[in-house]
């Protein structure tokens, strides 16, 4: 199958390129038989990446799974711009604001868990559906909410609903060729994370309107709620009416198809637990997207009580934090992969390292900016530091083991979340420092806990400040995950192909082939 | 990158001399040279519903002249103190441009000298939180400047406080719309679900 070594190799790297819009026909044969509107594979997933076509089923599954997933995000954090409203209406104290704000990201770390387990039985699409169709009523208890117990059980409820990152990545892999789907995923979850900041400017939006139709203020956000709740019901209906679990629709197939690929779950789950860099990102990914999730719930009402600006104005300002998704989080994949080009490995961490850190620089300036623009400014550039430090970590973590890749990304994910809790206990919910302190102590902490990328190291490619380890290649590194009787039952061969594939995170002229144009 | 420094550089110094930092009155210079009350009904007033009558008038015993530069007299709602614990939004500063003590208008009208006692009355509105309170009216100059004050309360602001009950901001209505679209959510997705099990069921069977 393999020609002479390098050619039919080239530009082909062990992380799917983030570029990659398509994958050449070399690389993954095309199966001419199917009639689809993408060129696609031998098991009928789409080899190319079409962003604004809705053909069925690839590119028509991309986008209801992402929107789903951005829906998830707006009434998640639905709240959060209406704080200085609710905070009145409910008689609450900081320490319940803050606890709410925990308890919105603390629930999708359960539901995350379990929404692999439902995909794999019921199907991504009815996975989806049933998340986003079930946490409707909870968004809509909102209207009932008359304290403080009350509403930081709704908003515990609703962030159940952020689980769809599982379904929606799960969808996707169904989908798309695995050379794209690092190109596909990572572009929907940065999409469906701009719910955050789109959030901020809807609700005081429609706070406003529904104000000026007659409704007093205690009511006027409580009706708000109501189209969230629609979102979710008629993003539910449009994934059941208009989605497909599989590229021939056949959900059965797919029951067949999970027992084939299985591994062993303890087996995966020993070599996720027992490298140590996991757990290095599952801190990592706390202080990037878990200080991403905080913030989105503090920024709106730090704008509004530090400058006294109306609610709406804050809402426009903390919504830029969030939509900076749009590119930011992206670029950061995009710088990730550049570095590699040229130092491999090394330059990874060191733009992981840069972009996360200098989040929490300007992360510590924007908590003691006293004029408006400055903070604004400052906020911007934390949120480009924060968003690419989360594309930057999905560079390095497919290399981490490619056996265990899955779980190792749950509990990066899952990290993210509870990072985003402790920040929140720790610097939001105390009312004996403002929330501009809490920013600047967030931020320290992110500069501290953004260190530990110095302690990766990678025996063949080495690390921030160390050069590999002599004699040590790709295989030797990656064959470790496989017992003798494992390899004896030849289950290392794809590792084999997967080691040979990353030779080009040696970086620079360490390495024989260079990067194929997207077209080739 | 140069240029995108150059230009972060410059739009930081351009913010800063936008900045601007006057400071605002201090309340600890102002003297309460008025005489303020408030009365309303006995127990917790309801928002929405309960009225307060607020009466001010210059304290006679202030020296004459005192009131040459009132223009307008500004009544206000305040947080008593222990309605402000926990809650940094309704922080008490001397600046009075940052104190959040007073959030709450009542009532704006023109300062009539002469000694005489001014009335207004006020329903208390929809949008005022669960506390307690007390009444302050401030002296206004000309250039709309605080320079005096008086409150219904002692200096530590512990005596003569009101209850107000907020509104729920909960409507049956809202209630039964919230139980329909919810029960709506949850059986079109069962519905969809056994139809389709069903059809399939069928299509297997042919």
């Amino acid at each position: 199958m393999e020609g002479s070594p390098g050619t039919s190799m080239h530009g082909v790297t062990g992380r799917e390129p983030v570029l990659a819009f398509s994958v050449a026909s070399p690389m993954v044969p095309t199966d001419n038989t199917a009639h689809f509107d993408l060129p696609v594979d031998s098991e009928h997933k789409a080899k190319k990446f079409k962003l604004f076509s809705f053909a069925n089923p690839h590119m028509r599954t991309f986008h209801l799974s992402w929107i789903s997933f951005f829906t998830c995000f707006v009434s998640t954090f639905a709240a959060a711009p209406l704080v200085p409203i609710i905070r009145d209406n409910l008689n609450l104290t900081k320490g319940d604001i803050g606890n709410a704000g925990v308890a919105s990201v603390s629930g999708s770390i359960f539901s995350r868990l379990v929404m692999g387990a439902v995909c794999d039985l019921l199907g991504p699409r009815y996975g989806c559906a049933f998340l986003v169709m079930m946490t409707a009523p909870t968004v809509f208890c909102m209207s009932f909410v008359s304290s403080a117990g009350g509403y930081v059980a709704v908003r515990f409820m609703i962030g159940f609903s952020l689980a769809t990152f599982v379904s929606c990545q799960y969808w996707m892999s169904t989908m798309f060729n695995s050379q794209i789907i690092g190109l596909v995923n990572g572009t929907a979850a940065g999409w469906g994370n701009m719910g955050g900041g789109a959030t901020q400017l809807l609700m005081p939006l429609l706070f406003e309107i529904i104000k000026s139709a007659g409704a007093t203020p205690f009511t006027a956000w409580r009706i708000a709620f109501f189209i969230p709740g629609w979102l979710h019901i008629i993003m539910g209906l449009l994934v059941l009416t208009l989605g497909q679990d599989l590229p021939d629709g056949n959900l059965s197939t797919l029951q067949k198809k999970g027992e084939v690929a299985k591994d062993q779950f303890g087996k995966v789950l020993w070599y996720a637990v027992t490298n140590y860099r996991t757990w290095i990102f599952v801190l990592l990914y706390g202080y990037s997207m878990g200080v991403e999730l905080s913030t989105d719930n503090v920024i709106a009402e730090y704008f509004y009580d530090r400058f006294d600006l109306k609610l709406h104005t804050a809402g426009v300002i903390a919504a830029t934090f969030g939509m900076a998704n749009l590119l930011a989080r992206p670029f950061g994949g995009f710088a990730s992969d550049y570095m590699a080009r040229h130092f491999g490995m090394r330059g990874r961490l060191w733009t992981l390292w840069t972009l996360q850190t200098m989040g929490g620089v300007f992360c510590i300036l924007l908590g003691r900016a006293t004029s408006l623009p400055v903070a604004i400014a400052h906020m911007i550039i934390f949120s480009i530091g924060a968003q690419a430090a989360c594309g930057a970590t999905f560079g390095v973590v497919p290399f981490i083991s490619r056996r265990s890749l899955g779980i190792i990304s749950g509990l990066t994910g899952a990290g993210g979340n509870f990072g985003s809790g402790l920040t929140q206990l720790l610097f939001f919910t105390n009312a004996k420092h403002s929330t501009g302190t809490g920013l600047s102590y967030m931020g320290i902490m992110i500069v501290a806990c953004t260190l530990p990328v110095a302690a990766i190291h990678f025996p063949q490619w080495g690390s921030m400040f160390f050069p590999p380890s002599k004699g040590v290649v790709e295989e030797h590194y990656y064959i470790k995950e496989y017992t003798e009787d494992e390899r004896e039952k030849n289950m290392h061969l794809g590792n084999i192909k997967f080691a040979e594939n990353c030779r080009s995170e040696r970086g620079g002229n360490r390495v024989g082939s260079e990067a194929t144009p997207p077209h080739a | 990158m140069a240029i995108l420094q150059r230009f972060l550089l410059a739009s930081v110094f351009v913010s800063c001399l936008v900045a601007t930092c006057y400071g605002g009155v201090s309340f600890k210079s102002l003297h309460p040279t008025l005489t303020v009350t408030a009365t309303h009904k006995e127990g917790v007033l309801k928002a929405g519903l309960d009225n307060i009558t607020v009466t001010w008038a210059l304290d006679p015993s202030a020296p004459a002249g005192t009131d040459a530069s009132y223009k307008t007299i500004k009544v206000k709602l305040c947080y008593a103190p222990v309605s402000q614990v926990d809650r940094g939004w309704r922080k008490t500063k001397d600046d009075l441009t940052k104190d959040k003590t007073c959030s709450h208008k009542i009532v704006a009208k023109p300062y009539i000298a002469g000694g005489a006692v001014a009335t207004a009355t006020w329903t208390v509105q929809r949008d005022v939180p669960t506390a307690k309170y007390f009444v302050r009216a401030y002296a206004h100059n000309a250039s709309d400047m605080e320079v005096a004050y008086g409150q219904t309360t002692s200096t530590e602001k512990k005596t003569n406080l009101f209850d107000i009950e907020a509104v729920t901001g909960r409507h049956v209505s809202l209630d039964i719309a919230s139980i329909c679209f919810s029960a709506f959510s949850v059986v079109s997705l069962f519905g969809f679900f056994f139809l389709e099990r069903r059809k399939t069921r069928i299509a297997e069977a042919k």
